[in-house]
């Protein structure tokens, strides 16, 4: 097959269909990014509309944007995906030809293979200048923005009923015979929130693997399930198909205040992601990408996500959510990210091994 | 090959559907096949972590297969040859499962037969482990059972009862007509069904997802490894496994029913009247159908439950706000792309499928199978890599122009292919040659033959493939999942959103939503197609 096989076949049939649309007024069309303000100074004024892929959760996306647009003039197209995996991979699919001018959110775990194959644009915000060096990657190809913290939630009556309303207080009282069968976990082999809590587990034996092995396979005799999702494992907790489950703290306190009969509790020595931002290569409108990292390392926006998502600025200075746990209050394990990507298939098939799966 | 060298306009068009067919499934199928690299596939197969997912696939697919096909089965007895009453009813409800979009459905499971299920825990105080393979297969066993009984009874109803009534004269009772005559007419049919209803098995994810636990099977292992990890060289190696294990099944479906030619559609018309079946069989058929349906009703009054209540099940109070949602902003974009999508994919597939399935089941040119293949692979693609596939192949500056909507339309169009190409061959299988050679030794061309004799006779496989396409693309999300951009969301992105957001309430509007709208569409095609209410395939 020749590309110009392809391309006649292609706009013979897109010729043909597109009579179709025209006449049944088919499809919506998609409005086009602006082109042609990439080549100008990044200190021009930037206008026009940027592509944004977004993990960030529904109601975070659309206050967020707007109070953007009315701080830069600078329209946002979003397009809303809450799995960054989803993201990454439609990003590296998409590499010939560009669609998006920004990821943001999610774990930088998913920003920085893309940075690594080359398909983000190295980009050292000034507002990002004061952020400590593991909230950044240091050529600037992306840079981190907010923290979650991983957490545990319960359901109450189930809790109060079972097992005397009592929350563990560290990570080892998940042992206890009496959560048998109570807990749910999200699958260390299909959700990077799985995994970070295996990490975390090796992280706070001082990275004795054989230790947090053991933890793990003591624990999978209380385990019920392992959730295909992380959020899915929240929907099992608010309808009391189980009693608790270790997640993020962030998304179990929005749960909370939703009004699910869930709590919240941060055992000691637990892990944290760091949420990235990222331009994509071949963007089409550079200077109001650049303007878009910038704004969202301001306080401003900060104090607004942390309004909307229950989670951790990375900003100095913003005040975390009522009740939400910060990186300075809680005991976190020494997570090296770096080394936990690098072993993950090892770790993974180790832990498989460890509880038989 | 002799009447493509005397009709140039049957080669041209045989070159057409294979161009199509090489551009729009073969080159975007390739474009991940060979995307690990040979070191790719290499490290990824040396770690093994693929084995139990493969096994746990095959033995899935396997008592799924046979339980839907079992129920399929029953439910078009009872369809065709049955006069069992409230048979318009069964029809909808028969279709429902075909509506569902995934997730929102396996969690109405997990909401009823759940460890707090309201019917395990609230009813009988029993909680149950559901998530696994018996959950898996229970799930499954509902939601294929439909896509069997559609292909089975349209076999079924068009087998002749002159042949079973000559039978019954000459003295054979109901079950040994069944059993020498029928059975044995619908065989093609039913090998067909069979396959489709493997492969779909196969390669479904929602279900699996939702309720499989850790009982991963290759397409939930294929979407966690790019959800969870962004590990697409992994997914790829897993999707080409998938692919393998489909071309296993195509190859038993050639020994199951290659060569045989089962003609029950002769030259004389037929105005007979089955025979009439026992009494007792069909108050059975009724009692299974009224069974099953209640199953199906109890899994989607839960949803609509849902959709209607603030916080269910903590909170029961009556609440529109979520249909209210479902009405703001750009949601009802999402709704009216997935109706235009859905509506003019199925046409072009339906349409494309059949004279396709012609090409190839009449034609006398060499190479039809390796078509005959390709046509049929769709069905083994996982729907995610089909997507990926199109964005990877497609997605070039120089088609900018191209509405994105046709991404999408065209995607739908040619992963759906299998059903109708199927229903067509099925179809052509039972029709006699030698009514298409009278009329081309009449002087027809064979082109004027297919359109003149052999279409008028293929409306039901027509309709198959019109129905399904058009029911899958209003459920899928894997397919699209890849190629959405936001003026072109489609309801099940919507709801895949909305799940991953938590708001059960609003996901659990919008699939009320979606299957509404599908239901009205679907019943306004049927009245346009002669004025009855035929919905699917099944026409009693």
């Amino acid at each position: 097959m020749t590309p110009q096989l392809d391309r006649r076949a292609f706009l013979k049939l897109a010729g043909a269909t597109a009579v179709v649309a025209a006449c049944g007024g088919a499809t919506a069309t998609a409005s086009p990014s602006p082109s042609g303000s990439a080549t100008a100074a990044a200190t021009t004024k930037p206008t026009g509309t940027i592509s944004v892929y977004s993990a960030l959760n529904e109601s975070t996306n659309n206050e967020l944007f707007k109070a953007f647009t009315s701080a830069t003039g600078v329209n946002v197209q979003v397009l809303p995906l809450a799995a960054a995996g989803d993201l990454q991979t439609r990003i590296t699919a998409e590499k010939n030809n560009p669609q998006s001018d920004i990821f943001v959110g999610g774990s930088s775990e998913f920003h920085d293979p893309l940075g690594k194959q080359g398909l983000l644009e190295a980009y050292k915000s000034p507002n990002a200048a004061n952020l400590k060096a593991e909230f950044k990657e240091a050529s600037g190809l992306w840079t981190g923005w907010y923290t979650g913290i991983f957490g545990f939630i319960s359901n109450n009556d189930r809790l109060s009923k079972e097992l005397g309303g009592k929350k563990p207080s560290t990570w080892d009282d998940l042992l206890d015979p009496a959560w048998k069968g109570k807990l749910v976990l999200p699958d260390p082999i299909k959700t990077g929130g799985g995994y970070i809590f295996i990490a975390t587990q090796i992280f706070r034996f001082n990275r004795d693997e054989d230790k947090a092995m053991a933890f793990m396979k003591s624990l999978h005799a209380n385990i019920a399930q392992y959730v295909a999702t992380s959020p899915g494992a929240l929907l099992l907790i608010d309808q009391g198909q189980f009693v608790g489950c270790p997640n993020w703290s962030h998304d179990i306190l929005t749960e909370k205040t939703k009004g699910n009969p869930v709590d919240l509790t941060v055992p000691p020595d637990t892990g944290f992601e760091v949420g990235a931002v990222s331009i994509v290569k071949g963007s089409k409108n550079l200077p109001a990408a650049k303007a878009f990292v910038d704004w969202v390392l301001t306080p401003e926006a900060g104090a607004l996500n942390v309004k909307l998502s229950n989670r951790g600025s990375t900003v100095a200075g913003v005040a975390p959510a009522p009740g939400s746990p910060t990186l300075d209050q809680v005991k976190l394990v020494a997570y090296d990210r770096q080394w936990a990507t690098d072993n993950k298939t090892r770790i993974q098939q180790k832990w498989q091994q460890a509880v038989g799966l | 090959m002799r009447s493509l060298r005397r009709e140039p306009v049957l080669l041209l068009a045989l070159l057409a559907v294979i161009a199509l067919v090489v551009l729009f499934i073969l080159y975007p199928q390739l474009q991940v096949v060979f995307a690990p690299g040979p070191s790719g596939y290499a490290d990824f197969l040396a770690g093994g972590t693929w084995l139990r997912p493969l096994r746990n696939s095959v033995e899935v697919t396997l008592l799924s297969t046979t339980t839907a096909v079992a129920l399929g089965f029953v439910y078009a007895y009872a369809m065709v040859y049955s006069h069992m009453a409230w048979k318009p009813f069964f029809r909808i409800v028969g279709i429902l499962p075909l509506l569902s979009p995934p997730f929102v459905v396996a969690f109405s499971y997990l909401l009823l037969f759940g460890p707090r299920g309201i019917i395990t825990y609230g009813v009988f105080g029993q909680s149950p482990v559901i998530f696994g393979l018996f959950g898996i297969w229970g799930v499954q066993t509902i939601a294929y059972f439909p896509f069997a009984y559609q292909l089975i009874a349209d076999v079924l109803s068009r087998s002749d009862a002159r042949m079973e009534q000559a039978a019954r004269n000459l003295g054979a009772g109901p079950w040994r007509v069944f059993r020498t005559v029928t059975l044995p007419l619908s065989r093609p049919g039913l090998g067909a069904a069979i396959l489709t209803t493997a492969i779909y098995v196969l390669e479904d994810f929602g279900n699996p997802q939702t309720i499989g636990g850790v009982f991963t099977v290759l397409p939930t292992q294929a979407y966690s490894l790019i959800s969870g990890f962004g590990d697409f060289t992994g997914a790829a190696a897993v999707s080409t496994i998938l692919l393998l294990l489909a071309l296993g099944l195509y190859v038993a479906k050639i020994r199951l029913d290659g060569g045989r030619a089962f003609v029950t559609i002769s030259g004389r018309a037929s105005s007979m009247p089955r025979p009439p079946v026992p009494r007792t069989v069909s108050a059975a058929c009724f009692v299974a159908c009224l069974a099953l349906a209640a199953l199906l009703i109890l899994v989607y009054g839960t949803l609509v439950v849902s959709a209607f209540t603030a916080v269910f099940p903590t909170n029961l109070s009556f609440t529109t706000r979520h249909f209210e949602f479902v009405a703001t902003g750009t949601n009802g974009d999402a709704l009216k792309n997935t109706l235009v999508f859905s509506t003019v994919a199925a046409g072009l597939s339906a349409v494309f499928a059949l004279f396709a399935g012609w090409l190839v089941q009449r034609g006398d040119w060499p190479g039809r199978g390796v078509l005959d293949f390709l046509l049929i692979m769709p069905a083994a693609i996982p729907g995610i890599f089909f997507g990926i596939g199109y964005l990877t192949a497609f997605n070039q500056a120089w088609l900018d122009w191209v509405d994105r909507g046709w991404l999408i339309i065209l995607a739908m169009v040619f992963w759906n292919i299998p059903v109708g190409y199927q229903a067509a061959v099925a179809g052509l299988r039972q029709i006699d040659r030698s009514l298409d050679e009278a009329a081309t030794s009449l002087g027809a061309s064979k082109l004027r033959g297919f359109r003149d004799v052999l279409l008028p006779m293929l409306g039901g496989s027509l309709r198959v493939g019109f129905v399904t396409t058009f029911v899958r693309a209003v459920t899928t999300l894997s397919v699209v999942i890849f190629l959405f951009t936001p003026a072109t969301t489609v309801a099940t992105i919507r709801i895949y959103q909305l799940v991953n957001d938590l708001n059960w309430g609003g996901a659990t509007a919008f699939t009320v939503a979606d299957i509404g709208m599908a239901i009205v569409a679907l019943i306004v095609f049927a009245v346009l197609a002669r004025g009855r209410i035929a919905l699917g395939a099944a026409r009693a």
